[in-house]
């Protein structure tokens, strides 16, 4: 104020000399000036705060190795090394000396068209016949190459069975092929007079052929053990992976009483079935981690129609009328108490007809009447038709008969089972021999071990896809969203699948192939884990809108009072002293 | 020579067109198999004088389970408050014609978000599926790369949005956003839109997703009208769009192959009173080669097994039979390790059982019994300690 009254009084004196009107004789006071600079100022400072404490706290994403990683894995897709050894243990002279070459080439034929699971082969071929030893082609490494010296073998698989040559070759080809023995597929060829191939329940085979001296159908026998069955498995069709995101499947048996005024049948599935199954289960586990349950339904009929048939003397449903046999309404099949929401079930039926259709049988599609009475659908399950005994005499009958699935059915229907699991899997349910000399030996876990094998590289190479795929996809989504809360959670999960995803290429590219598809089954599950994570919904992260709209209402009124007040007092502020300054500057000329 | 540079653009233009098509069907991915079917069917609006869109609803419903969609593929959302309302004069009843001849909600009607729980945000979780981890199976869309999905809704809708619970909106941009993430995730190989709303094609004017199919009763600027009243409810009971959509299906039984073609022709603007607009731009088979069925019926491929495992059984036997024996010894062990497990369980949870074991103690040594008396005796002391400390540092 008193700056004021003694400019004003300043201009006042001088106006009336009129020469300079913009005079003041003191400083002009800061205090003013000090206190809006200070207040703008304050604001300034404190904007970076404000806006580092509303942001939205966002977990780092490495989208930079998802990206990478999931180009690497398209580019090269992972192939597994699998080794082919052929051995000779009776002597052969072979007409020309590329067989190595002749049976990789049906190998190589028998690549399937899909990338995925393929085998990154090597071949080789050992003569080892009592005195001379010749080796063939190339091993993967030297610990792989078949050590000579069993020209005792041909002996001691003389009159044994199947089994017990399986079992001797097992134990040869573990002594002799040393490190490799989970890694190499071998097949024996020997000299005798009943041609036949037998292929083993673990990694071998073996065949007795007439003549050794025709190199290339002897070659092209090997490749096709090779490559159509060790590789293959002998499927032409896609592959199917019921397994749930969570890497969870559940087994869900039900016997279905149709009419249970006809007849009701219980079964002791705990007792037989778990038996039974718990083998395969265990091989299974690097596939999926398996659980099994089972219940028992009553007033379950069929939805289908059913015809009686005059030459069989039962009713008969048709291929066509398959597809609405399972009756949905009324067959409450999903009571599952132990799948999670990301399991996958397979549902697998044994259905019990009542009296007005039974013997109940499936004619096939060439109009035969079905081996197994059964059918599957694929990613669901499959459905058996059991017929209680003298069922067909029986139709008079008026009294209640309550009795329990005798354990040697229960036992034929797992046998069915099983066989549909494999189907469900991929696999074929029985091989059909191409030729009457093929046999194929079977194995208690359900699934020889390089069926086994074929599976795991199938689902670890699914899964290392799918969950890169899925990585990718939340990684597009976080970004497209910049407003949207990514919680800690969500980026562990990530880092935890990317480096499981990591480890089963390795493992893969080192061959040890169960531990691959295990560490593929985690970068899934957490794949999927993180793109479903709850917090992810579009509708409740705050967009820029809403930011503006909690805070524009305080702060724009507010900064635009202290922006004009700080710009109004700077400018009076340097007008002022301005004037003071020219004062001084005519006190200085005129003194 | 004049021809020779075209010639040999041409020549270039051929080579790459027929690389591309060498390239591009080894880049796409192989067709999945259709192998189920899942219906989601909302019904987004309450209170009494909505009754027409709880009748919609359960109308569809019932449709499709007729046509074989069993309820375990059915997520079917209600507010569920017509059948008991007060002023209902047939309780538990729900009537979609006047004629009362079908009870639809007589029997067999499984809801699985009922009342207050049909929000936006749980019609949202279930169509792209990211539900807390303590949902039940039975409210998640659990369908795969090869389901085809029938989505119904019906309600009170406008331009670009459909009204939920008379309190929020959906809004179109989230649809197609949603449907978007299904088809990145695979969740469903087609998808068939049906809404029955007033200007029901704005709500799906903004899908980009390929595979999808839809159909909306009005177009934008138009509204869709109930069919008729029902003098003794009191309300209309059902919109016209279902209405004629019903009448279509109960010709049709589950082996009929009528195609969606027929379907959507079937509809009749002067008997709507609005124009019943689908868009198929997004879907790649010709619709008069689609059954209805594939959506509004239950599809299920079997093939018939040829044979079982042989050997098997042997096998097992032959493996398993000196171990039979151990089986009871190993079933033992087997208890032994649950119990472990169990303690083991117990031990982990750390502070708590600490805590429990001390208290245990205390009770010992003091003879007390009840555990609140030991408390009591506990915080007795404290008040005292507290007391003779202040008064000795005073």
């Amino acid at each position: 104020m008193a700056d004021e009254t003694s400019a004003a009084a300043g201009t006042s004196t001088e106006t009336g000399a009129g020469t300079e009107s913009n005079l003041r004789t003191t400083k002009p006071g800061t205090k003013r000036l000090f206190l809006t600079v200070s207040v703008l100022i304050s604001f300034l400072v404190g904007a970076p705060f404000l806006l580092k404490s509303t942001e939205i706290h966002r977990s780092p994403l490495p989208s930079a190795a998802i990206s990478s990683l999931s180009d690497h894995l398209h580019s090269n897709p992972p192939s597994f090394p699998c080794h082919f050894q052929a051995i000779f243990l009776s002597p052969f002279k072979p007409s020309d000396s590329s067989l190595s070459l002749s049976v990789a080439e049906r190998i190589r034929a028998q690549l399937s068209a899909q990338s995925c699971g393929n085998c990154n082969f090597t071949v080789s071929v050992t003569v080892d016949s009592g005195s001379s030893c010749r080796h063939e082609g190339d091993a993967a490494s030297a610990a792989c190459l078949w050590e000579c010296g069993g020209g005792g073998l041909v002996d001691a698989i003389e009159g044994r069975d199947d089994q017990g040559i399986d079992e001797l070759l097992l134990s040869a080809v573990n002594e002799r092929t040393g490190g490799c023995a989970g890694r190499v597929y071998s097949v024996f060829v020997m000299e005798g007079r009943d041609e036949r191939v037998v292929i083993g329940k673990h990694r071998h085979a073996w065949m007795v052929l007439k003549d050794l001296d025709d190199s290339t159908s002897v070659g092209s026998m090997i490749g096709t053990v090779f490559g159509d069955y060790f590789m293959r498995g002998g499927v032409e069709k896609g592959e199917y992976i019921p397994v749930g995101s969570d890497g969870n499947v559940v087994l869900s048996f039900s016997l279905l009483n149709s009419n249970p005024s006809d007849w009701i049948y219980d079964w002791d599935f705990q007792r037989t079935g778990e038996v039974l199954l718990a083998p395969v289960l265990e091989a299974l586990a690097p596939v999926a981690n398996i659980t099994m349950e089972s219940q028992v339904l009553y007033h379950a009929p069929k939805s289908s129609i059913s015809y009686w048939d005059e030459k069989l003397e039962a009713y008969v449903v048709n291929t066509r009328d398959l597809p609405f046999f399972v009756n949905s309404n009324e067959w409450h099949l999903d009571t599952s108490l132990s799948a999670s929401g990301r399991s996958k079930v397979l549902q697998f039926v044994v259905y019990v007809p009542s009296a007005s259709e039974c013997p109940l049988y499936i004619r096939t599609p060439e109009g035969e009447i079905s081996k197994t009475n059964a059918f599957i659908s694929p990613m669901w399950g499959g459905v058996a038709i059991w017929n209680p005994h003298g069922c067909s005499m029986q139709s008079q009958g008026i009294h209640l008969v309550r009795d329990v699935l005798p354990p040697q059915e229960l036992e034929k229907i797992i046998e069915i089972f099983i066989g549909q699991l494999r189907i469900l899997f991929g696999l074929n349910s029985n091989y059909v021999e191409p030729s009457p000399t093929f046999k194929f030996l079977a194995s208690e876990k359900g699934f020889t071990n390089w069926e086994l094998d074929l599976l795991y590289r199938q689902h670890t190479c699914f899964n290392l896809l799918s969950s890169l795929s899925t990585l990718q996809s939340l990684s597009t989504l976080v970004e497209s969203l910049p407003r949207m809360i990514v919680m800690d959670e969500i980026g562990k999960q990530v880092e935890l699948s990317l480096e499981a995803a990591n480890l089963a290429e390795r493992n893969i590219s080192l061959g040890i192939n169960n531990a691959s598809a295990l560490s593929s089954i985690r970068a899934r599950a957490l794949a999927e884990d993180a793109f479903f994570h709850p917090s992810i919904m579009s509708i409740s992260y705050s967009s820029m809108e809403h930011y503006f709209a909690i805070y524009m209402p305080f702060f724009a009124p507010v900064s635009l009072h202290v922006l004009l007040a700080a710009v109004k007092e700077v400018k009076r502020y340097f007008a002022e002293r301005s004037k003071y300054l020219a004062f001084r500057a005519s006190k200085l000329k005129s003194s | 020579m004049a021809s020779d540079p075209k010639g040999s653009q041409l020549r270039r233009i051929l080579l790459i067109f027929f690389s591309l098509s060498i390239i591009l069907p080894l880049s796409s991915p192989s067709p999945t198999m259709h192998n189920n079917n899942w219906a989601v069917l909302v019904c987004t609006s309450r209170f009494w004088f909505n009754y027409r869109h709880m009748a919609n609803t359960l109308s569809l419903y019932r449709t499709v389970k007729r046509l074989g969609i069993p309820d375990e593929r059915i997520i079917l959302m209600l507010a569920d408050d017509m059948a008991c309302n007060a002023r209902n004069n047939y309780p538990a009843q729900v009537f979609n014609n006047e004629n009362h001849q079908l009870n639809l909600y007589g029997d067999n009607v499984e809801v699985d978000y009922r009342g207050y729980e049909v929000t936006v945000e749980n019609f949202l979780r279930v169509l792209t599926g990211r539900h807390e981890a303590s949902v039940p199976r039975s409210k998640r869309l659990l369908s795969d790369e090869g389901s085809h999905i029938l989505l119904y809704m019906t309600g009170h809708g406008g331009n670009e949005f459909l009204k939920f619970q008379d309190t929020e909106e959906l809004q179109s941009h989230d649809l197609a956003d949603a449907v978007k993430q299904m088809k990145e995730k695979n969740r469903f190989k087609e998808l068939l839109i049906m809404v029955d709303t007033c200007q029901a094609a704005t709500l799906f004017s903004q899908l980009q997703s390929p595979g999808v199919v839809a159909i909306g009763s009005s177009m934008k600027g138009e509204n869709s009208y109930s069919h008729h009243l029902d003098p003794d409810v009191g309300v209309s009971v059902v919109d016209r769009f279902t209405f004629y959509t019903l009448a279509f299906f109960e010709r049709l039984d589950m082996y009929s192959n009528a195609s969606l073609n027929s379907l959507f022709t079937s509809y009749d603007p002067t008997l709507l009173m609005s124009t019943a607009y689908y868009r198929t731009d997004l879907y790649e088979r010709p619709l008069n080669m689609v059954p209805v069925t594939n959506f509004f019926g239950s599809v299920m491929k079997t093939i018939p097994t040829d044979s079982a495992y042989p050997g098997f059984l042997v096998a097992h036997a032959s493996e398993y039979a000196t171990i039979s024996a151990e089986t009871e010894t190993a079933r033992v062990v087997l208890e032994d390790e649950a119990d472990h497990s169990k303690t083991y369980d117990q031990s982990e949870k750390g502070l708590q059982h600490i805590l429990d074991e001390w208290l245990k103690l205390l009770e010992g040594k003091l003879g007390v019994k009840d555990p609140e008396v030991l408390v009591a005796y506990g915080l007795g002391s404290m008040v005292l300690l507290l007391t003779i400390s202040t008064w000795l540092s005073s």
